[in-house]
């Protein structure tokens, strides 16, 4: 079979696949990153490449690429990010639906997270939430609000004291019983029997906050997220180890988790929800009381979640500062419903 | 001493505290860690309202004293949830109903109070083959259901909002170990009467809490040291001519004073 992408090391071929559309591209995403072979050396031949494919080469880090069939818009990419590039034969698009999404003037990341989706390249699972009321007693806290959130996208929702983000959340883990409205993860309607079984798919962080001091150690709090599946203790044992290396708690895997501070409490609590396999992660004011290292420890792994798993994310924040940092959409809750600020 | 145990009723006396002692702390430890120490003291006005109405009635008071408690325990969870309020508070409610209650049997049917308070004390030496089997079979119960639920009582223990996201059943697992625990203490009262309950049911899992550091620690530590009380307390009893129950109770005190003052020391 013909190969559509062949990367060389000098003359030798380290790599080649006969994948179809943007796949060959993503295994050799997986490929670099397993081997950890440094890109600047090596030069790469692709069949076809649009923009979106010149994008995720540009990504990589290539600086030596040869296409055979290539569009206009994937040479401005190139050009605009300093590969040296040739083509056998240059045309003004190629008909592909992502020829068409691309802009050409977008962050490479954007670009990257957009087809990663596409490609379903994330572990995350849409939220959609339509015409979703909610009250405590007399008052109206949410007022026929709509939201969808896609697979793998990030989101923050704020909003004053008292508006109803943490009952929001709360909905959404099916906490709280949805009287009017809908609120489907993934597949799964909130509140069915189907849910039920698989609820897991959600995770969820508290603010941290000292409820008890019952004696419980990171490990043990890392393996709750197994609690309701079904794992032999060798899978159990290799999933929470994973898991906590993933967030860089496995060295306080024995202590006791009322001595840490905030932010490996966070550490352990991500790495619960990590080895949970939560599809979707719901965060709820998880700065409230974290020092500034320890935010910023947050912020890392937060981009480090959003660069390899992808889950789907909301969190719920008021300190405006730390989602600045972010380039996430920020919702504001307001009156009942959500509007898109930024 | 161990002469002692050749008497049918003294060595079923002795495997029935050791049994206790050994498998009853882990619901001490459930009580504690959720919250619910003020259900004891619900059970033992329960077990006064189920002696009047055994003795109003002329039934067996074992029995009947461990139906209405767990009858009394199934209106608190009901209750609770209903009201959205916390199980403890209800409790107290239950509680004083349940002695209200307890004085309207005695009155209307004219029974000795003192005959029913005699039921707020307990001797191992009473217990017959019957009930042996029966303590057994819930000395398995606590065990068991501890083994087969022991992730989900973790992350029901961790804290209920998490356990539910994980996807536990933790209204269920609630629901299981409060009459699991109403069960316990029931039938602990037999043994060592409802005032001295603490010494069998909390005080192990308690001296666990101040010094183990996961909850498997705990669950482990609370069952040996209430074992290990068990086994003093009833040849301490036996050597010092004083009742079993109190024999326990004083081991398991100054085990926690030591404890308790040796880690300010350590500090």
């Amino acid at each position: 079979m013909e190969q559509s992408l062949i990367v060389k090391k000098g003359e030798t071929i380290i790599f080649s696949s006969h994948g179809k559309w943007l796949y060959p591209l993503f295994e050799l995403e997986d490929f670099l990153a397993t081997n950890n072979v440094p890109v600047g050396e090596l030069s790469l031949q692709d069949k076809i490449a649009g923009k979106a494919a010149a994008f995720l080469i540009v990504r990589l880090g290539f600086k030596n690429v040869h296409i055979l069939l290539a569009s206009e818009g994937a040479a401005e990419v190139f050009k605009r990010f300093g590969v040296h590039f040739s083509a056998d034969k240059l045309v003004h698009r190629i008909q592909c639906k992502t020829e068409e999404i691309v802009q050409g003037n977008e962050p490479p990341d954007d670009v990257w997270q957009m087809l990663r989706r596409r490609a379903g390249r994330v572990s995350g699972v849409p939220v959609s939430i339509s015409g979703l009321s909610y009250r405590i007693g007399k008052r109206q806290l949410l007022s026929k609000l709509d939201l969808f959130v896609n697979k793998g996208e990030h989101i923050f929702i704020k909003g004053q004291n008292g508006v109803g983000k943490t009952t929001l959340l709360k909905l959404i883990l099916g906490l709280e019983k949805t009287v009017e409205g809908k609120i489907v993860v993934g597949d799964y309607r909130v509140g069915t029997k189907a849910w039920n079984k698989m609820r897991y798919i959600t995770g969820y962080v508290q603010q941290e906050s000292v409820k008890n001091n019952f004696p419980v150690t990171a490990r043990e709090v890392v393996e709750i997220g197994l609690a309701a599946q079904k794992k032999s203790k060798l899978e159990m044992e290799h999933r929470t180890e994973i898991s906590m290396r993933r967030t860089g708690c496995w060295h306080l895997a024995d202590h006791s988790y009322h001595d840490l501070s905030g932010g490996e409490k966070q550490r352990v609590n991500i790495a619960r929800c990590l080895c949970q396999q939560a599809k979707v992660l719901l965060f709820d004011e998880p700065t409230s009381y974290l020092d500034p290292a320890a935010k910023e420890e947050l912020y890392e792994m937060l981009n480090e979640l959003w660069a390899n798993e992808a889950p789907t994310v909301i969190i719920v924040s008021h300190d405006d500062s730390w989602i600045d940092r972010f380039n996430w959409p920020v919702y504001e809750l307001k009156n009942g419903s959500l509007c898109l600020n930024s | 001493m161990l002469e002692l145990l050749t008497y049918p009723p003294v060595l079923r006396g002795f495997v029935v505290l050791m049994l206790s002692g050994i498998t009853f702390p882990i619901t001490g430890v459930y009580l504690l860690r959720m919250n619910l120490l003020p259900l004891r003291f619900m059970l033992m006005h329960g077990a006064l309202l189920g002696g009047a109405i055994a003795l109003a009635f002329q039934i067996n008071p074992f029995w009947t004293t461990m139906a209405v408690n767990l009858i009394l325990v199934w209106f608190m969870i009901r209750a609770a949830r209903g009201l959205k309020a916390d199980a403890g508070f209800i409790s107290i409610f239950i509680m004083v109903a349940a002695i209200g209650l307890a004085f309207v049997f005695i009155s209307l049917f004219d029974v000795q109070a003192k005959d029913t308070m005699g039921l707020l004390w307990g001797s191992i030496f009473t217990i017959d083959n019957k009930l042996a089997v029966g303590f057994a079979a819930i000395a398995l119960l606590i065990v068991g259901f501890h083994f087969f639920r022991y992730r989900q009582l973790k992350a029901v223990f961790f804290d209920p909002v998490i356990a539910h996201s994980s996807g536990v059943n933790e209204k269920a697992i609630y629901n299981v170990v409060v009459l699991l625990t109403a069960l316990t203490v029931a039938v602990a009262m037999k043994i060592i009467g409802a005032l001295l309950i603490d010494a069998v049911i909390i005080l192990p899992a308690l001296i666990a809490t101040l010094h183990a550091k996961s909850f498997k620690g705990v669950v482990a530590w609370a069952s040996i040291w209430g074992g290990l009380f068990a086994f003093a307390g009833f040849f301490v009893s036996y050597w010092a001519r004083i009742p079993a129950s109190s024999a326990i109770a004083l081991i398991a005190t100054f085990v926690f004073i030591g404890i308790y003052f040796g880690k300010k020391i350590k500090k």
